[in-house]
């Protein structure tokens, strides 16, 4: 994107003259670049395979290998290239991004061949053009999840470490069975007597011949009464143990008491202990046969053995807001045909068809084609409605199902992609501010073009926060003082320009780099200055004039220090000799890349 | 009679075609859309020595800017968007389009609405190393928004004040309408000799001559390239 844009400041630089005759002050010297040799072809011989590129195409980007003097080193006197024993396919991708200003991930290359590869060219793989950084990104993760399962695993395999306490070594017992035969022996204990517990229940209800003969049967739970208490008993003794365990073992208990396994452990065993407390009162004893069908949620202790209970329930949650319109249009249906079928119903005699709830239970076993015939219309307009109403109930009900289901897998997709994005748009932000990839020569003669404006209309760019206290304020400063206060803002006006143009597009520019330029042309500017108008600075607002520079230095310090700083620079000779000439080494050498933030 | 028949059986005809369609299913947008015809304009620059004799460039100056045009234009001409674009990332703060649109009016000779790379080049050879009369009169081109030779006070509100939006609105101190009127006034005072309302390009090109200082900052981007 620099690269592109730079291309066109000569057109906007010259375009400039055209605000010359109407500017009001004096524009401001343009920046002396170095003398730049003619645009030599660099030869990158990779591995055997020749690249050729212009050496101003490797310097768009200073920090990386190529761009800097760094590739002095790889330089071959005797065939007089630069060679690099790289991989060459994945070298071409690099040489695009110096070409174009984006780089490609390849979807064929391994990623870690590929990070080795950026990493040893210095570029920072937080660049990815938003066309492949998805998928880069995805095969990071998978690659470093990859790593971490295959860690783990060789972890679980090899001996614990033998400082974890006891409660430490319970609670891993507890969550991986595997991990020692007793952890296993307990976790197939426990699933035995969750399968009894249930089988139990479900038994207790069947009904039995009783010894005596009688005419009334009861049930089994009746009969063999003891035996069925017993087994419960055991059966809530087991679990609460084993949740007693599970509350010691862990490492959270508040979080373990939140989580959903415990509720439901603990749901599972209540109802025992409330029946155990209360008396067999005749008052409560409907009450606590209620309370008897919660043992089902025993049931539920298998989604700790069984993994696909457990993506079945995240997957219903994440589905919730679809399945609550589907049954929201359900409902719409089912109320509408209701009240069509009760008043089509209205004038037959002996119909069931009683009031509009009563046509619900109707309408609702037509649609979904279930079909009892304990309701059925009488009259030719109700059975026109009623056929109406079951073919629509094809519809509305088989056709969504089908939706719901790819729905799932969109919807569990989407919510993972749209964590991921913001995961790695956050990341990315981060790693793009650690970047510094503009030309120092294109950054002078952009904020040499902005200060001509500057001249041009007589006003100052400054920063929004000034802005805002000039509205506030009346400016009944004296000219001097004006001028001299408007020189110090100008330099947080030129990098506030900057920095929102950072907010717009993804043109990163660092902080300092501006800055310091800035310092460099407020000293010609001020040098000038007093050739050209001598009498209008007093010399108090003169002296103010560099005193205002100081703090100005400070200022910037401690900008720099507020923001990340990447690479330092090798040091520079020192600027104080303030002739124009020094004043570009100064510019470009004195850089500290600076974020900005 | 007989065009209203030919309506009616127009309509059946759709008619049917709906019902037709809404039977086997397919989509209106899928079988709708024609083939949409896209134009691609592509222009080359004449040669290199052609390019040479008409601009004051070298050799290998022609050659690094039309490197960089080409890439950033591979279809070789600008169109008036492209320049706002471009125009927008170098002045973030303000609103370049209308500063955009009237230097794109100065750079397009042949009024067809693109840039090709010889009236580009052609213009920044004047700017960067024609002779101060040239600059001058590329300046007056600038400014005279309708071409008829003459500038008016209007032209140059308009042009001041896009050359003002450039700014934005953080600028200090705070612009004000009255500012740009008397910029305006302040420029007439200045060019228009024979106060006659506007500022013809002998007037303009004389009074610019003897002002020292428009006369020394034409010259400061003379080695831009």
């Amino acid at each position: 994107m620099a690269a592109g844009v730079a291309a066109w400041l000569p057109f906007a630089r010259a375009a400039a003259i055209g605000w010359m005759p109407v500017a009001s002050t004096p524009m401001p010297p343009p920046p002396r670049e170095k003398r730049r040799g003619q645009d030599g072809l660099i030869i990158l011989n990779v591995s055997g395979s020749r690249f050729q590129t212009w050496r101003n195409t490797l310097e768009r980007y200073p920090d990386t290998l190529l761009g800097s003097t760094e590739r002095d080193f790889f330089f071959h006197e005797e065939s007089n290239e630069y060679f690099f024993d790289r991989d060459p396919d994945i070298f071409r991708h690099i040489l695009n991004f110096y070409r174009t200003g984006k780089l490609h991930y390849p979807r064929h290359e391994c990623i870690s061949a590929y990070d080795e590869e950026l990493a040893f060219f210095g570029i920072i793989p937080e660049i990815i053009g938003d066309c492949c950084y998805e998928e880069y990104k995805d095969r990071r993760r998978e690659n470093t999840e990859r790593i971490q399962d295959d860690e783990e695993n060789e972890n679980s395999k090899d001996m614990v470490p033998p400082d974890m306490s006891f409660r430490e070594t319970m609670w891993r017992a507890f969550e991986n069975p595997h991990t020692s035969t007793m952890a296993l022996v307990f976790y197939y204990v426990t699933g035995f007597f969750i399968a009894v517990s249930v089988m139990a229940n479900v038994v207790e209800t069947v009904p039995c011949r009783s010894e005596q003969n009688r005419a009334k049967e009861v049930s089994c739970g009746e009969r063999y009464s003891v035996a069925f208490f017993c087994l419960d008993t055991a059966c809530v003794m087991i679990f609460t143990v084993e949740y007693l365990l599970r509350l010691i073992a862990a490492p959270s208990r508040y979080k373990f008491v939140k989580s959903v396994m415990s509720i439901i452990d603990v749901v599972a065993i209540m109802p025992y202990y409330i029946g155990l407390v209360m008396s067999d009162n005749e008052d409560v004893s409907g009450a606590f046969v209620t309370l008897r069908v919660f043992r089902v949620f025993r049931i539920f202790k298998f989604s700790r053995h069984s993994a696909g209970l457990r993506i079945l329930g995240y997957t219903l949650k994440s589905c919730a807001s679809e399945l609550g319109f589907l049954l929201f249009s359900l409902t719409m249906a089912i109320i509408i045909f209701a009240t069509v079928m009760f008043y089509a119903e209205k004038g037959s005699t002996s119909s069931k068809f009683t009031s509009i709830p009563a046509a619900f239970w109707y309408t609702i076993v037509t649609m979904t084609t279930l079909g009892y015939g304990d309701m059925v219309p009488k009259t030719i307009m109700g059975k026109i409605f009623g056929s109406i109403c079951s073919l629509s109930g094809v519809l509305v009900i088989a056709l969504p199902v089908p939706v719901i289901v790819s729905n799932f897998s969109r919807i569990y997709h989407q919510s993972q992609r749209a964590e991921k994005r913001r995961a790695q748009k956050a990341s990315k932000q981060a790693g793009q501010a650690l970047v510094c990839k503009t030309n120092p020569t294109f950054e002078t003669q952009h904020h040499h073009l902005l200060h001509c404006l500057e001249k041009t209309t007589n006003h100052e760019f400054v920063d929004e926060q000034t802005y805002e206290t000039s509205c506030m304020e009346v400016s009944l400063a004296k000219a001097s003082m004006s001028r001299s206060s408007s020189m110090s803002s100008s330099p947080h006006g030129l990098s506030s320009c900057c920095t929102r143009r950072n907010k717009r597009k993804s043109f990163n520019v660092p902080n300092s780099n501006m800055v310091a330029g800035r310092r460099g042309s407020i000293q010609e500017l001020s040098t000038i200055q007093i050739r050209e108008r001598p009498v209008n600075n007093s010399r108090s607002s003169l002296n103010a004039k560099f005193e205002e520079t100081v703090p100005l230095n400070s200022e910037e310090q401690s900008y720099i220090t507020a923001a990340v700083i990447s690479m330092p620079t090798p040091p520079v000779t020192t600027p104080e000799s303030g002739a124009l000439g020094n004043c570009p080494d100064f510019l470009q050498s004195n850089i500290v890349r600076v974020s900005a933030l | 009679m007989s065009s209203r028949r030919r309506r009616c059986k127009r309509q059946l005809i759709k008619f049917t075609q709906h019902i037709a369609r809404l039977i086997t299913g397919t989509l209106n947008s899928d079988n709708e859309d024609e083939e949409q015809e896209s134009t691609t304009v592509r222009c080359h620059p004449e040669n290199l020595e052609q390019l040479q004799l008409q601009t004051h460039f070298s050799r290998q100056e022609l050659q690094l800017l039309y490197r960089g045009f080409k890439n950033e234009c591979p279809s070789g001409v600008v169109n008036e968007d492209t320049f706002k674009n471009i125009y927008a990332v170098f002045f973030p703060l303000g609103d370049s389009s209308k500063y955009a649109q009237f230097l794109f009016n100065a750079f397009d000779k042949d009024k067809n609405g693109s840039l090709s790379f010889e009236e580009l080049v052609c213009d920044l050879s004047v700017l960067l190393r024609g002779t101060t009369e040239e600059k001058l009169n590329w300046a007056f081109n600038l400014y005279d928004i309708n071409k008829d030779g003459k500038i008016t006070k209007e032209e140059m509100l308009d042009i001041l004040k896009s050359i003002y939006d450039l700014m934005g609105k953080s600028i200090h101190p705070r612009l004000k309408e009255e500012a740009v009127r008397q910029h305006v006034r302040i420029f007439f005072q200045k060019m228009d000799i024979n106060q006659d309302g506007v500022v013809t390009i002998d007037e303009f090109s004389d009074c610019c001559q003897k002002d020292e200082n428009i006369m020394l900052s034409l010259k400061i981007f003379d080695n831009a390239v």
